[in-house]
């Protein structure tokens, strides 16, 4: 193991190889069958703890935290390497893309420093409170609300979440709640525990079958004050630095996982279509491209903003259009194939133009930001 | 060529495409052999956003062949063999009759077809962009109801569909460098102009179904260069027939 990073233009085709072999001498393949929710959650935190302890998970992520430095797009890398191998669920193993920088830049240092490495080496798992019932796409409006204490050593935290990623195995969360007036500059972030007396977890049912979703129940939750994230009223300006971090490295994993299903579709052995697959690959190859010029323009110093609900529409798109094919061209897979692996698949990409700003905010960004067509 | 260059260039090429001139006093020979990276999408494009024509295709095919820049090699078109004319009168398109297209005589050479259809790529991305230009301001500034019809969600969502479309586009080209890209981008580039054509005329409304509205030359345009070496249905088709032979996705751009 080498502990320079991989700088410079030729680092990131040496660390790929690098990794490749290194994946190829030590075998992290889920044992059989993958054991539900629980299993992929083990088999995450098993893969996590083995690279980390390895270093790779450790590049692309600042010494402050325990990294060994160099660009971002090292963690695409891994990640994509990850999802080429079938190693972790996609999904979940791009969680910390959002979480780590948001710790790297809201938290303080020393808590920063302390906890970080301990979500990334596999320790822990965390998750991130945003949605709220009444609270989607307008999630600006959430009601969930946290008010100093009496003793003045912290915060009092009520309200309810939806949504929650994984919150039933998470060790901590963060949390978005009303701390002042009504609208963006009332919202403020904390990162709470998650054994916080009075926090009651409700994993929910999905139509995909996988129970990753959660609701959480804050009842009156002490949160002590070290654990607020930036200052009060942070909050929004937390939420919207996310995503240039899910947009590039959580894309670029989620678009390595697409190319892996295609590759399986024909390894299924598919009907041979030639419209449909060359459609659906025209698809992938496209938002490939376009996530490949975003991430040269983050690399390159460049503000991502707007323009990237452009590269979220073109995913989603291409997600939807693959499993559309793959029901197509392996008909009755979907229906009664008795291993889940499609039919997983198939419905949760039905929610892909929904989570993470629905299709329509997506077009209404680009609406009004990008062709600056003025208010609705 | 750095920046500021770029933006003389394409202020130069689009005064000469708008006066009429011809590329020639530009150097275009010389430009096409220096850097064609960078003065094929620029000029292509900008045929596109004009409306404006040039022969220029020919050379492209031909100096991406090794062959001198004379004479019009073929192009296939459907199940059809066109030429480009450099000059002459015989108009074999009536559906875009400004563009001298004539079915090929037979003795043309054929050449490898990946350099124009990256260039036909670009300048279908200027015909979208031109479609979505005239209909971004119409939307602006028509009224009914008693406000802009850009305020109406259904068009601002069909306006989006376009950009989306157009800018995937791009991203495409930008990265096509060999024959699969090339063939992609064309693929990615004929697509998004065909969803411009579509999503633009409906926001135009009335307007851009006569003939006084400049949006019909767009849509013709669009709709004769989608279908030159291989519209965005076949290249789809041939890129599948890719994929079943050799039973695994390339991955054609990395980080």
């Amino acid at each position: 193991m080498r502990n320079s990073p991989f700088t410079g233009p030729a680092g990131l085709g040496a660390f790929r190889r690098e990794l490749r072999d290194w994946l190829d001498e030590h075998d992290l393949s889920p044992a059989g069958d993958d054991g539900g929710l629980d299993g992929q959650v083990g088999q995450l935190a098993r893969v996590r703890r083995a690279l980390w302890a390895a270093g790779w998970m450790r590049y692309g992520w600042p010494a402050e935290v325990g990294g060994l430095g160099g660009p971002s797009a090292l963690r695409a890398v891994l990640g994509e390497e990850v999802a080429a191998r079938d190693l972790a669920e996609p999904g979940i193993w791009s969680m910390v893309e959002v979480l780590v920088p948001t710790l790297i830049d809201y938290a303080p240092p020393a808590l920063a420093a302390e906890l970080v490495p301990r979500l990334l080496g596999g320790e822990e798992q965390w998750c991130q409170g945003f949605s709220e019932p009444g609270s989607g796409s307008d999630l600006a409006s959430l009601s969930t609300r946290a008010v100093p204490s009496a003793d003045g050593e912290g915060w009092r935290v009520s309200g309810q979440k939806v949504w929650t990623s994984l919150a039933q195995y998470a060790a901590r969360c963060v949390l978005l709640a009303r701390t002042g007036s009504p609208g963006h500059a009332g919202i403020s972030a904390f990162l709470v525990d998650m054994d916080s007396p009075g926090i009651t977890v409700r994993p929910l049912r999905t139509m995909h079958g996988v129970d990753e979703f959660a609701e959480v129940f804050l009842d009156d939750v002490h949160v002590p004050a070290p654990r607020l994230l930036g200052a009060p009223g942070d909050g929004w300006r937390l939420a919207m630095d996310l995503l240039p971090h899910e947009r590039s490295t959580c894309f670029w994993h989620r678009i390595a996982h697409l190319y892996s299903r295609l590759d399986r579709l024909l390894a299924d052995g598919c009907e041979a279509d030639p419209d449909a697959l060359g459609a659906a690959w025209l698809d992938l190859h496209t938002i490939r491209c376009r996530s490949a010029a975003t991430q040269a323009r983050l690399a390159g110093g460049g503000r991502l903003g707007p323009e990237t609900s452009v590269d979220k529409i073109l995913l989603a798109g291409a997600e939807q259009r693959l499993f559309d094919t793959a029901r197509d061209l392996l008909p009755g897979t979907v229906e009664l194939s008795p291993h889940a692996g499609w039919r997983t698949g198939y419905l949760y990409s039905r929610a892909a133009t929904i989570y993470g700003g629905t299709a329509e905010i997506q077009r209404n960004i680009v609406a009004r930001r990008l062709l600056d067509l003025g208010k609705e | 060529m750095d920046p500021a260059e770029r933006t003389l260039l394409a202020d130069a090429l689009r005064k000469t495409l708008v006066s009429g001139a011809g590329l020639a006093d530009l150097g275009w020979p010389d430009m096409l052999a220096e850097e064609p990276e960078t003065v094929v999408p620029l000029l292509f494009r900008l045929l596109g956003e004009t409306g404006r024509h040039t022969p220029a295709l020919n050379d492209v095919l031909l100096h991406a062949a090794g062959l001198p820049l004379t004479g019009t090699p073929a192009l296939p078109f459907g199940g059809a063999r066109l030429v480009w004319l450099r000059d002459g009168s015989s108009y074999d398109s009536p559906l875009d009759p400004e563009l001298p297209l004539r079915h090929a005589r037979g003795d043309e050479p054929s050449v490898p077809l990946a350099a124009g259809r990256r260039a036909l790529g670009w300048w279908l991305l200027g015909t979208g962009h031109a479609m979505l230009a005239l209909a971004r301001r119409h939307v602006l500034d028509r009224e009914q109801f008693g406000r802009p019809l850009a305020s109406f969600q259904a068009l601002r969502h069909r306006l989006a569909e376009t950009y989306v479309a157009l800018e995937g586009a791009e991203a495409a080209l930008t990265a096509a460098t060999d024959d699969t890209g090339s063939l992609l981008a064309k693929a990615a580039a004929g697509r998004a102009a065909l969803t411009a054509a579509r999503h633009c005329q409906q926001a135009l409304g009335g307007i851009g179904f006569t003939a006084e509205h400049e949006l019909h030359r767009h849509v013709r345009r669009a709709l004769v260069l989608d279908a030159l070496l291989g519209s965005a249905r076949e290249l789809t088709r041939e890129a599948g027939v890719l994929l079943v032979r050799e039973g695994r996705t390339p991955r054609l751009v990395d980080l």
